[in-house]
This record gives C-alpha cells, structure tokens and sequence, in this order.
C-alpha cells in the first residue's frame, strides 16, 4: 500500500464536464490536490466533475471532508459531481459522510461519461 | 499472531498501521473488503489519537480464533486527557451540507466500519478496541 503521494490528473472531457483521476491516499494534502485541480478545470469552464478513483484504496475522513467542499462550490452554482471505481470501502464511507446523497457514483469511467454526456445533451 | 507498533506524530505514520492490517488481514484469510474497512478504520483512529493524544500512539494487532466467530483485533491507544465516548460528536450525512466544519467523522466511521467496537478513555489512557470478523456474517 504505498500511497503517500497522490497521483492525478485532469482534463476536459467536453466543453462543461472535467476529469480528475487520483490515485493513491486522499489525506488532507490528496483532498486538497483534487480540490486545486476541481478548481481549476471550473475555472476553465466545467459545471460536471468526475472524480475516477481507480487506483485509490485508503482514504480518510479528513480528505473526504475535502471532497464535500467540492460538492458544496459546485452545487452552489448549480454543477454536478460523480465518482466512479470506488472500491466498496470507499463507497461505504461516502455513503456513510453523505457524499453519495448529492453525487452520482458509477462503477467505470466508461459507464460515467456515457451517462453524464447523455444528461448534458438531453 | 500478534503486531505492536509504537507511531510516533509524523505525517502519515498512520499508513503504516494500515499496511500491518493488510498483512494480517490477509493472512488470515480475510476478503480484501473487509481488509481495506479495517485499514480505514485503524487510519481514523491512529488521527483522532495523534490529534487529541498528542504523543505517540500504540497500536496493537492480533487474531483472536477462540471465540465463535474468528476476528481481527485491532487496539490504538493514546495517553491524552482522555474524552467521554457518550459525548463524541454523532454526525448525521442530512446535516452535512452548509457546516463551515466537516470534520469529526472518526469514531462514527470506526463504529460503522467495523464488527465491534469499545473504547474506554480516563485522563492519561483511551484505548480504542475494534474488531473486524474474518468473515461476513452468514
């Protein structure tokens, strides 16, 4: 299990739905990571993120509270947030802190694309 | 089978009791699921003992096969001031939104986490025991 550093990445998938894709530990500095890269691709445009979490198997409450802060900055301007390949663990623990109450989760970044730029077309 | 780890207050040292559940938890044969909730539960309580205990944590492994159901223990355990379980924030997913605070998720998570949980705390000792079965309940 060696993920101290958190590995990421970010891109725009279409005119208004970002990825980021982080592997590793989301601690305080992993949240904060994908905080500064959902900044970031909102500023150039994205109302949609999608978090791919392939890759990350141990997270903390710490960095969760993180992602809720996403949540908030994006539903205060009326954007949408989703995750996908959460190991069962994870999902628990969203469920549990209540993330999955305002977020979609997918099982494949595949499943979530067609299912985000579906509603982004429709 | 039994693991003691003494962790110093540095960053992340909490990882290193995850990994000793992974490798205990593995080889007693447990489900790579309830492997991982263990691992985040022993994270949560590494970080709630290092935060309000202040000085290095202890954390203590073993398998525990004499009773009907096989488990892992896992014990952390801090020399803090100590706190009243029964007074520990209780947070609610409904109430999440709109809190200028998110934190103090530890102990709700631990409890939801794993199979069983007690801590007992008085000024100077609280010792977190959780325990995550081998395998799934039937």
């Amino acid at each position: 299990m060696n993920e101290e550093q958190i590995k990421l990445s970010k891109d725009l998938l279409t005119d208004d739905i970002g990825l980021i894709a982080a592997a590793g530990y989301i601690n305080n500095e992993g949240g904060q990571a994908i905080a500064d890269a959902a900044t970031d691709l909102m500023g150039d445009g994205a109302t949609t993120l999608l978090i791919d979490l392939k890759g990350t198997r141990i997270i903390n409450s710490i960095g969760v509270s993180i992602l809720l802060e996403i949540l908030e900055k994006l539903l205060d301007e009326q954007g949408r947030l989703a995750f996908c390949n959460l190991t069962p663990t994870i999902s628990k623990t969203f469920e549990i802190m209540g993330l999955v109450q305002y977020a979609a989760v997918y099982p494949s970044r595949e499943v979530a694309r067609a299912a985000l730029e579906g509603d982004v077309t429709s | 089978m039994e693991v003691v780890l003494h962790l110093p207050v540095v960053p992340n040292v909490e990882l290193v009791a995850a990994k000793a559940v992974e490798t205990l938890g593995g080889a007693l044969g447990m489900h790579q699921t309830r492997v991982e909730a263990a691992s985040v539960a022993v994270v949560e309580a590494c970080l709630n003992a290092m935060e309000h205990g202040g000085g290095p944590v202890t954390v203590r492994l073993r398998s525990k096969n004499g009773s009907a159901r096989p488990c892992l223990v896992i014990e952390v355990e801090d020399h803090g001031k100590g706190f009243d379980p029964e007074r520990a924030p209780q947070n609610s997913p409904s109430r999440i939104l709109g809190r200028a605070s998110k934190r103090g998720w530890g102990l709700t998570l631990i409890r939801e986490l794993m199979d069983e949980v007690q801590i007992r705390s008085a000024p100077g000792k609280t010792l977190v025991y959780m325990c995550k079965y081998v395998e799934s309940a039937p």
